[in-house]
């Protein structure tokens, strides 16, 4: 379902003022976010300039979303349409097609320094045949957990934004600049909190490999069951394997995904004795009566569940 | 009971019908057609017309391809059983590409036997037949099928009707007959049922249920004043009832097509209108009236903007999904009235590739329109009355 976040309210004071400088006619600049974090950054960078379709909502699974016709209308009509890109949206080609839209598909992640998915072989797994290596897309498109990664998103979408609208670009400049300064104090907040934490009780584990660069920037390390989509189901052997390593104390926390099933989690917890530790959100926000409905509370709530189920707090 | 049967013509099929573009690259399309009065399916290369063979049946047919496209089943409901035919074109999705295997299209040692099936649903790969006179769904995986060893898992309902099920994950979705009258009424909702064949929660009501489909996360059943929703949920599938509005004329639709590459339905609505249906959207309902009674519509798989409805004045309609209006007609064939019988031979519709395939039972002919141009691009001679109809195939690689 489509969400339109269309008044600044949300925005901080510096964003705020530097939007509200704007006209009160300025034209919209039309922009579609292919989910919802890429959302929450284009609307800090946009403030009033930007009319904003959001398309893969709050906690919405981008991995398996399945566009609607409403969807193909919105890019359509779109100035700029701004996506993850890394095969991140899989639906994404469809709608190009559907919609016919004239829009600059604006790849975010562009600029980043990619990391591949965690290739793991598991103890009494057969040798992976030829087919099984017959695989594609092994970058890890998740690079929206890394602040400073998130940072160069915000970058990209000023420079397509000024590129799409001319008129507006000092105020996207600005905006970019406001809102680049508190992703700046939140990286430094998540370094403290990780900090925190004994450095043999850093590894935890997750529904699906989402927080790889999250780990590569913080030092934490993630175990996952399901692969880099949440799509690919998780193989028996592959369970058995994270259980194993669970009983071996290589793991201190478990914990659910807010766009996963949690049944597997679950499942793993059941056996191992280890409690979830509560809710991360990996690849959307939460609504907005939840912890995480924007990029910095949401990178705020995972560290603090994180620690919180580490340390007991 | 398996029937073993000879199919002469499949005999002579020596070559694949690939064309190859380029050295490793190869595109494959199929037809397969059933004719109305004879027991028989013919397959095809939709490019040439050219004859891959013919598959004898006990009975005229339904067809249905399954999602993967690498089996046609035969729903022979006079015959009392489904036959299952391999399109002999296999295309594995490697994310970034697509690998193609191409080989003579065959009939499968694979029959389902029961007394007058009709509805067939493939949900992710898993068959589901409902035999009416038995009320017994038989639910085989394509996978077994193709192996040749189609056991199929029976669940009986509680009397014979006209009844569906559709595989559902480790569940099952399962109609409920009326109560009264259950070989007369249509049926009054869906059970769900665990993999033991309990029923989980309650009855979800749906009277007068007939049609469904499935669209990317969705599957959509019609009732009487509006669909159920059914959704993979935690432990269970979600259903839930959404309802025509009142904006919507008197009516219902009873077949449902699902949308491919986009997530909508679109049915029938009363005679001279489809409804296109986004059961996510605040205006879940789109109504089109047709400038004619309707014959059959299909959706584009290919083109996700379009769907296609063929009405009783000869012509075939491009539906534009995003706007919701006929964006283009096109007149193929004379006129075949919707009065008379509800099976009477008519014109039925199939999209593969970049063409629209259209039969025209009465002039022994399928219609091929070009689908970027909405173009007729040329007619396909066939024997008898060429009526029910699927597309099949794709390109990849070879390797």
């Amino acid at each position: 379902m489509n969400r339109k976040f269309r008044i600044a309210a949300l925005l901080g004071a510096a964003t705020l003022m530097s939007a509200t400088a704007l006209p009160a006619s300025a034209a919209e600049l039309k922009v579609v976010a292919s989910f919802s974090i890429i959302g929450d950054f284009a609307q800090n960078v946009g403030g009033d300039r930007i009319e904003l379709t959001t398309l893969v909502g709050p906690d919405g699974d981008a991995h398996v979303y399945e566009p609607k016709p409403a969807d193909a209308v919105a890019m359509a009509g779109a100035d700029v349409v701004l996506v993850n890109g890394l095969q991140f949206e899989g639906f994404l080609q469809r709608l190009v097609d559907a919609s016919a839209t004239k829009a600059s598909i604006v790849e975010l992640a562009k600029g980043v320094e990619t990391i591949k998915m965690q290739e793991e072989h598991h103890e009494g797994e057969e040798e992976a045949s030829e087919e099984a290596h017959h695989h594609h897309g092994d970058i890890d498109p998740h690079a929206f957990q890394s602040v400073p990664n998130a940072e160069i998103y915000v970058k990209n979408i000023a420079d397509a934004f000024c590129a799409a609208d001319a008129g507006g670009c000092q105020t996207y400049q600005a905006n970019a600049m406001a809102y680049t300064a508190k992703l700046k104090a939140l990286d430094e907040e998540v370094k403290a909190a990780v900090a925190s934490i004994p450095a043999d009780k850093r590894t935890i584990i997750t529904s699906h490999d989402a927080f790889g660069y999250f780990a590569h920037q913080y030092g934490v390390a993630f175990l996952a069951p399901e692969g880099i989509s949440t799509e690919a189901e998780a193989s028996a052997a592959d369970v058995a394997a994270l259980i194993r390593q669970v009983r071996d104390d290589k793991a201190s926390a478990i914990f659910v995904e807010n766009v996963t099933n949690p049944r597997l989690v679950e499942q793993i917890a059941a056996e191992t004795g280890l409690k979830v530790g509560g809710t991360l959100f990996s690849d959307a926000l939460s609504d907005e009566s939840g912890p995480a409905s924007t990029y910095i509370d949401m990178m705020r709530s995972n560290i603090a569940t994180i620690r919180g189920a580490i340390l007991g707090s | 009971m398996l029937l073993s049967r000879t199919a002469p013509a499949l005999a002579l099929v020596i070559a694949c019908a690939a064309s190859p573009s380029r050295a490793d690259e190869r595109s494959a399309r199929r037809l397969f057609v059933s004719d109305h009065a004879a027991p028989v399916v013919s397959a095809m290369d939709a490019a040439t017309g050219e004859k891959l063979g013919s598959f004898d049946l006990k009975s005229p047919a339904g067809l249905y391809t399954s999602d993967s496209g690498r089996t046609v089943f035969a729903v022979q409901r006079d015959g009392n059983v489904v036959s299952a035919i391999s399109t002999g074109i296999s295309v594995d999705d490697h994310g970034d590409h697509g690998d193609i295997e191409v080989e003579a299209p065959k009939l499968l040692d694979a029959d389902v036997t029961g007394k007058k099936p009709v509805h067939f649903v493939d949900h992710h790969g898993e068959i589901a037949l409902f035999f009416d006179d038995e009320g017994i769904a038989r639910i085989v995986s394509e996978k077994a099928v193709l192996d040749g060893r189609p056991s199929a898992r029976e669940i009986r309902t509680a009397s014979p009707h006209h009844g569906v099920a559709i595989a559902f994950g480790s569940h099952t979705l399962m109609t409920e007959p009326h109560p009264e009258k259950p070989v007369e009424e249509l049926p009054v909702g869906i059970n769900v049922l665990d993999s033991s064949g309990a029923r989980v929660g309650d009855l979800h009501e749906c009277p007068d249920l007939h049609g469904e489909a499935t669209s990317g996360n969705i599957t959509a059943i019609a009732c009487a004043k509006g669909l159920l929703i059914a959704k993979s949920d935690k432990n269970s599938p979600r259903i839930d009832f959404l309802a025509y509005p009142d904006s919507l004329p008197e009516g219902k639709s009873t077949t449902l097509a699902g949308g491919r590459g986009l997530q909508y339905f679109l049915g029938n609505f009363g005679p001279s209108a489809v409804v296109l249906i986004d059961p996510e959207a605040e205006d879940a309902f789109r109504l089109i009236e047709l400038p004619a009674r309707r014959v059959h519509f299909a959706v584009d798989p290919v083109r996700p903007k379009f769907a296609y409805v063929f009405t009783e004045d000869g012509r075939l309609h491009q539906v534009d999904v995003l706007a919701g209006t006929i964006a283009q007609s096109l007149s193929l064939t004379e006129p075949y009235s919707m009065d008379g019988h509800w099976s009477d031979p008519r014109p039925r519709i199939a999209v593969g590739g970049d063409s629209i395939f259209v039969t025209d039972p009465l002039k022994s002919t399928i219609h091929v329109v070009d689908a970027a141009s909405f173009a007729k691009a040329r007619d396909i001679p066939v024997d008898g009355k060429p009526f029910n109809i699927v597309a099949v195939g794709g390109s990849g690689e070879t390797h």
